[in-house]
């Protein structure tokens, strides 16, 4: 039995969710894992060496930095779950010193909870393996656990949203309704969700890596009357500054 | 002095801690520490053009995505004074109420359920208990299928959108729903039966607080009669040990959740929901925290017949699948919706080219934080010196649960 823990940083709590949605095919990985931390789920906690750690959400205060630092230090495999832990997600993209923000929103400098600006997991340690997605289709996360389990090389995939729309046969809303679609430049794996609801894509699951060409994406966007600033918002939400052009 | 440590709590959503303080052998102190980092969504959604802002809110608390899109498109459309159609209301409702039964199934099956039967968790329990995990999961699941075709994901769908939704349901996906509902319900009045053993502990509230219709509603209403928008009444302050605020009702602790809309709504229930009130009215009336568990199974029964009852409504009338066009103008409005835990308030101001202004946005699990901290004091005075630690902690944990909290939520708010 390989040991597992699962780990919560700062975020929605989906990512740690979406592995409660497995249902039956949770019980499937319980027979080659045994969880030893998951706090949403379990009161059960033992200290222990783990085998695999999942990392879940944005380093947002000291807390997390010292649970992400015990997770790394104890564990063989990290997976960075999600887009908060592989590219800072929407609190990431909030621009601003810690302490401005906090005086904004509490109304006070002062930090005695030791918040810290919003990054993600990549930034602080070095991971094994790295799944975005706001959330994370489900069914990445159990094929991952289940070639771990069985000493299989993890795919990462490569293709953008637009992959998955073509197959899906959707009619492209960027093209056809000038609607803005994040789906060229953002990195697939989620069938093409939001698109079959005839909405563009926001970029949930962050930026193709190596391949975005995010300058052609932002003239598109131009040319169809979007301003600039817009479409610098639309990039970062995310990503944080990542897409550049 | 002695400073008794309960955390970081397990089996509920996100990062909290307690502390209470004792000296000479008297509970002197409870503080409710929330340690989810901030993530300033009022400060994300700042100056965002409006159609994109419900999208970003969702990502506030992903167990009650679906309340946060919903509340935050019913602040827009008030703020540009947009009304929906029955069709799309009723459809919006049926998403809630999908939301509904998949996070009081999570909540009651997977996380408090291993209390009343001693395990730490549902995983562990199911090897002696199997049949009832199964029924959780598949309550949920049939939750998630309803957040799915309305929300447009199970978790995080961007589907509901200002002036109605990208797209609608097909008649055979509502159909799919109406023809679960009955073996459904056999389920959920078994969830009420087991949950109306559970003994009570926890404060009483002073005030129930819920929207003014039973899922959501244009104003707030409490149980002191009063009609109201919350500024006129709920005062907010920051607190130093914690990333969330606190909140009062005319200076007085209260409390939002499915206790609160069985106390002031059993009027708006379904038969069969309104029945298992009737039968448990006794018990529901002392006001315990703790009774919000039963209160959410007998929500389990009231979702169910209330899915049933919308889908009827919309296969005999057929969906016409059409959205109001918004026209963005200046003005500001609030939405109130029932988010499983309690009445969630999204609060807006938008200028003329549809841009936010401000923001402001106050959960569930905030307004109960008061009330929190009063129950872990009572449990604490009730208990401390004949219980051992562990298991006046596990007591503490217990009714930390029962509010049902979601932390991630409530470290987003006020903006001053």
């Amino acid at each position: 039995m390989l040991k597992l823990g699962v780990f919560e940083l700062t975020d929605c709590g989906g990512c740690a969710l979406n592995i409660l949605f497995l249902y039956d095919k949770l019980f499937d990985l319980l027979k080659f894992y045994e969880i030893k931390e998951f706090h949403m789920a379990s009161s059960f906690k033992e200290h222990d060496h783990l085998d695999v750690a999942i990392v879940t959400g944005t380093v947002s205060s000291q807390r997390d930095l010292e649970v992400l630092k015990h997770a790394r230090n104890y564990s063989n495999y990290l997976i960075a779950l999600g887009t908060c832990a592989t590219h800072g997600s929407v609190q990431g993209a909030v621009e601003g010193k810690i302490r401005d923000k906090l005086e904004k929103v509490y109304g006070t400098r002062a930090n005695p909870m030791r918040a810290l600006d919003s990054k993600p997991v990549v930034e602080y340690v070095a991971v094994d393996f790295a799944l975005p997605g706001c959330p994370y289709d489900k069914m990445e996360l159990y094929q991952l656990l289940i070639d771990l389990a069985k000493g299989i090389e993890p795919v990462k995939k490569d293709y953008p949203v637009c992959i998955e729309c073509k197959l899906n046969e959707y009619e492209c809303v960027l093209v056809k309704k000038g609607v803005p679609c994040l789906g060229p430049i953002t990195l697939g794996g989620c069938n093409a969700v939001c698109i079959r609801s005839g909405l563009g894509c926001i970029g949930c699951r962050g930026p193709l890596p190596k391949e975005a060409n995010p300058t052609s994406e932002f003239e598109i966007l131009k040319e169809l009357g979007y301003d600039e600033e817009y479409i610098r918002k639309k990039f970062k939400t995310f990503a944080r500054g990542e897409l550049r052009w | 002095m002695v400073i008794l440590e309960v955390g970081e709590f397990t089996r509920v959503e996100g990062n909290g801690k307690a502390e209470i303080v004792i000296e000479n052998g008297e509970v002197k102190e409870v503080r409710v520490k929330i340690v989810e980092g901030p993530r300033f969504f009022e400060l994300l959604t700042l100056g965002r053009y409006y159609w994109d802002v419900p999208d970003l809110e969702a990502r506030i608390c992903a167990i009650c995505y679906l309340a946060h899109s919903f509340a935050s498109v019913l602040g827009i459309e008030r703020a540009f004074g947009v009304k929906v159609p029955e069709e799309i209301q009723l459809l919006r409702e049926l998403g809630l109420i999908g939301e509904f039964l998949e996070s009081h199934a999570l909540h009651l099956y997977l996380l408090v359920a291993p209390d009343l039967f001693g395990y730490p968790d549902a995983i562990r329990m199911a090897s002696k208990h199997g049949e009832l995990v199964k029924e959780g999961l598949t309550i949920k699941s049939f939750g998630n299928y309803i957040r799915e075709i309305i929300g447009g994901r199970e978790i995080h769908g961007i589907n509901i959108k200002p002036g109605g939704f990208g797209r609608f349901p097909t008649v055979e996906e509502l159909e799919k729903i109406e023809k679960s509902c009955d073996e459904l319900l056999r389920m959920a009045k078994r969830a009420v039966n087991i949950f109306a053993t559970q003994e009570v502990f926890g404060a009483v509230p002073k005030y129930h607080i819920a929207t003014d219709e039973y899922l959501y509603g244009e104003k707030l209403i409490a149980s002191d009669e009063e009609r109201f928008d919350y500024l006129e009444h709920i005062k907010e302050k920051a607190l130093p040990y914690s990333f969330a605020k606190q909140s009062k009702y005319k200076g007085e602790i209260f409390m939002v959740g499915a206790l609160s809309r069985l106390i002031l709504k059993a009027d708006r229930l379904t038969p069969e929901a309104k029945e298992l009130f009737e039968q448990n009215k006794e018990k529901l009336s002392q006001g315990y925290v703790s009774l919000n568990n039963l209160a959410q199974a007998i929500e389990l029964v009231y979702a169910i017949e209330r899915a049933k009852e919308i889908v009827s409504r919309l296969l005999d009338k057929g969906i016409e699948g059409e959205n109001v066009p918004i026209e963005p103008k200046e003005g500001e409005g609030i939405g109130y919706v029932e988010a499983p835990r309690g009445a969630l308030i999204h609060h807006y101001k938008i200028d003329e080219n549809g841009n936010i202004t401000y923001s402001n946005i106050i959960t569930p699990t905030a307004l109960n934080h008061a009330l929190m901290e009063l129950s872990l004091y009572e449990e604490t005075r009730k208990n401390y010196g004949t219980l051992n630690e562990n298991s006046l902690i596990r007591k503490l944990e217990e009714t930390v649960r029962a509010f049902d909290p979601c932390i991630s939520c409530s470290v987003h708010l006020v903006r001053i």
